[in-house]
């Protein structure tokens, strides 16, 4: 049987909600104060006095059970947005994977999809700055853009605020043969690792223009359909 | 040790918050967890550490 990360995630995150409510609503019951007459609770291996036992059970669900439910969240989030269709999720990335994934399009991420250049989780491989590996920069860009998809607080077309880095290409093109067989490459090098010169300059738009994307455009509704 | 209400209904309605998340993914859920069930955890376990030192500081443990 093969499980993937999606599995242990709902597992694991289901196990230390549905614990952590339960220990939450028991603790919240408790009257410690109260518990100095009652008898000794079985734990385990051993018996515990009832009030120990009412301060375990606290300590449990206010921060073992919400720690655990934080990591297995949070790793979800990270992970969650390498797959295609966690971008696709958010409607306005919608017209970047209909047209990467439409074999008529010509843009750089299309050429890449139907070619196979990048086998899986495409999106993530061009925009790794996002998820664990990427700077802190990165990640606060990643809640400003939800915070501002989920409050509607944005314009179409969206426009990128950074600058792409041309690292994200070259971690795989750099030291090919084909990479290095082109003199410019050579001549630009120092422009290039310093982003001064990005590689879309000369090898074409990565993704729609803000142009197809803006609504009533003559592409928009095409882009804008439901991924399949 | 004092009576912990606050702190377990905060976490309570913050593991919810999560469950959905974890269940049903999608950029709302996120944000819910994100911007909602975060907080709501750091209140719940701050609150629950300063109950525990306060009463430690008057049983003078600490």
């Amino acid at each position: 049987m093969n499980i993937g990360y999606a599995q242990l995630v709902y597992l694991f995150g289901t196990l230390f909600c549905v614990m952590g409510i339960l220990l939450s609503i028991r603790t919240a019951r408790m009257r410690f104060g109260k518990l100095n007459n009652e008898p000794s609770v079985s734990f385990w291996i051993t018996r515990l006095p009832a009030e120990s036992a009412a301060k375990l059970v606290a300590f449990a669900s206010l921060v073992v059970m919400p720690a655990g439910a934080l990591f297995i969240a949070n790793y979800h989030t990270f992970e969650g947005v390498h797959e295609v269709s966690g971008c696709a999720s958010c409607h306005v990335m919608r017209p970047m994977v209909n047209d990467m994934m439409d074999p008529q399009s010509g843009t750089l991420a299309a050429r890449h999809y139907k070619n196979k250049w990048i086998a899986e989780n495409q999106c993530y491989h061009c925009h790794s700055d996002y998820g664990f590996s990427g700077n802190m920069e990165a990640k606060l860009t990643g809640f400003r853009h939800l915070a501002r998809y989920t409050t509607h607080t944005y314009k179409e077309p969206i426009m990128a605020r950074v600058r792409f880095n041309n690292q994200n290409c070259l971690n795989c093109h750099k030291n090919t043969p084909k990479f290095q067989v082109v003199q410019s490459h050579h001549t630009a090098a120092g422009r290039l690792a310093s982003n001064q010169m990005i590689c879309l300059n000369c090898h074409g738009q990565a993704h729609p223009s803000s142009l197809q994307r803006t609504p009533g455009s003559a592409d928009y509704a095409r882009l804008m359909e439901p991924m399949q | 040790m004092r009576l912990l209400h606050w702190e377990c209904w905060c976490a309570i309605i913050a593991f919810l918050m999560t469950l959905a998340f974890v269940l049903f993914p999608g950029p709302y859920e996120m944000a819910v967890f994100t911007f909602l069930a975060q907080p709501l955890f750091a209140f719940a376990a701050i609150s629950y550490l300063v109950k525990v030192l306060r009463d430690l500081r008057e049983r003078k443990v600490m």
